[in-house]
């Protein structure tokens, strides 16, 4: 049980330094650029440390079925929501 | 699985915590999906604007304070659990590690803020200050209240006529829910492009 905490937490950071190598691939040595493909993972990547977090350390995995639905749902729609957002915004950009 | 196993399985699960403190998790994540989806319709619109000043963010600051929130997060866990299986100084100790570790992220946040402020840039600045701002210092104001939140679970497991395991695992949900919404706003401010 320990073990399995240790190991989210682990999964939990690799993932935070992910965003490093992503930032870096996206611009290498000039500035800033816009990229659809970098602000896509970086929301994705958000959304599975979130689910990581529900399910290992608020321990929904153990919860009735009805709060895993709920939790699973909000994130469903957090990624709806938040992509559907910003490809509408380039779309009328 | 037959169906007797799937019912002893339904038995055994069990909500962490007060469903009240779930409801409200639950209704931040709607809230702060809602502030989110109007800040990245906005940022796709206006690029420039929003790349020119998130260079003025460091992204390994951020990783940082994500990394520590996230160490406290898992260290709240970790006091549930102790206090579930009886392990009353543990759990005492781990609610003093995650609330050091908030103020580690605190003061982190602080000092962005000042090096912000000396750079000129403020809420007022443009769009995508007025959202760093305010996020970042909604957040903080979340990250107090979780202060009070840990100085409940202290004062919980200090005397055992007042030990609720419920109250424990009430207070740590909060405590989660301060996390992953950082998860969040990092991710919005210093990574998207």
């Amino acid at each position: 049980m320990r073990h399995r905490l240790l190991i989210a937490w682990a999964v939990l950071c690799a993932l935070t330094l992910g965003y490093l190598w992503l930032d870096h691939s996206a611009d290498g040595h000039g500035g800033l650029r816009a990229s659809t493909v970098v602000t896509t993972a970086a929301i994705v990547i958000a959304l599975v440390k979130v689910r990581i977090i529900f399910r290992e350390f608020m321990e929904v995995r153990h919860a009735p079925v009805l709060l895993c639905r709920l939790t699973d749902a909000s994130i469903a729609i957090m990624a709806v929501s938040l992509l559907g957002s910003y490809f509408a915004g380039v779309a009328l950009g | 699985m037959t169906g007797t196993e799937t019912r002893r399985e339904q038995r055994h699960r069990f909500v962490p915590g007060q469903p009240d403190m779930w409801a409200f998790v639950l209704f931040e994540t709607l809230l702060f999906t809602s502030y989110f989806a109007v800040y990245l319709f906005n940022r796709a619109r206006n690029e420039e604007l929003y790349l020119q000043s998130q260079a003025h963010l460091e992204l390994w600051v951020g990783v940082l304070n994500t990394i520590v929130l996230l160490t406290s997060s898992w260290s709240i866990a970790r006091c549930v659990q102790a206090a579930r299986a009886g392990g009353y100084r543990a759990a005492l100790g781990n609610a003093f590690l995650t609330a050091g570790l908030g103020a580690v992220f605190l003061v982190c946040k602080v000092v962005e803020w000042v090096r912000q402020f000396r750079m000129g840039n403020t809420l007022t600045t443009n769009d995508f200050f007025m959202h760093y701002f305010f996020l970042t210092g909604l957040h903080c104001l979340h990250l107090l209240i979780g202060f009070v939140v840990l100085g409940m679970i202290v004062y919980q497991l200090r005397s055992p006529a007042r030990r609720s395991q419920t109250l424990v695992e009430t207070c740590a949900t909060y405590w989660h829910t301060v996390d992953f919404l950082w998860v969040l706003i990092f991710a919005m401010l210093y990574v998207v492009r």
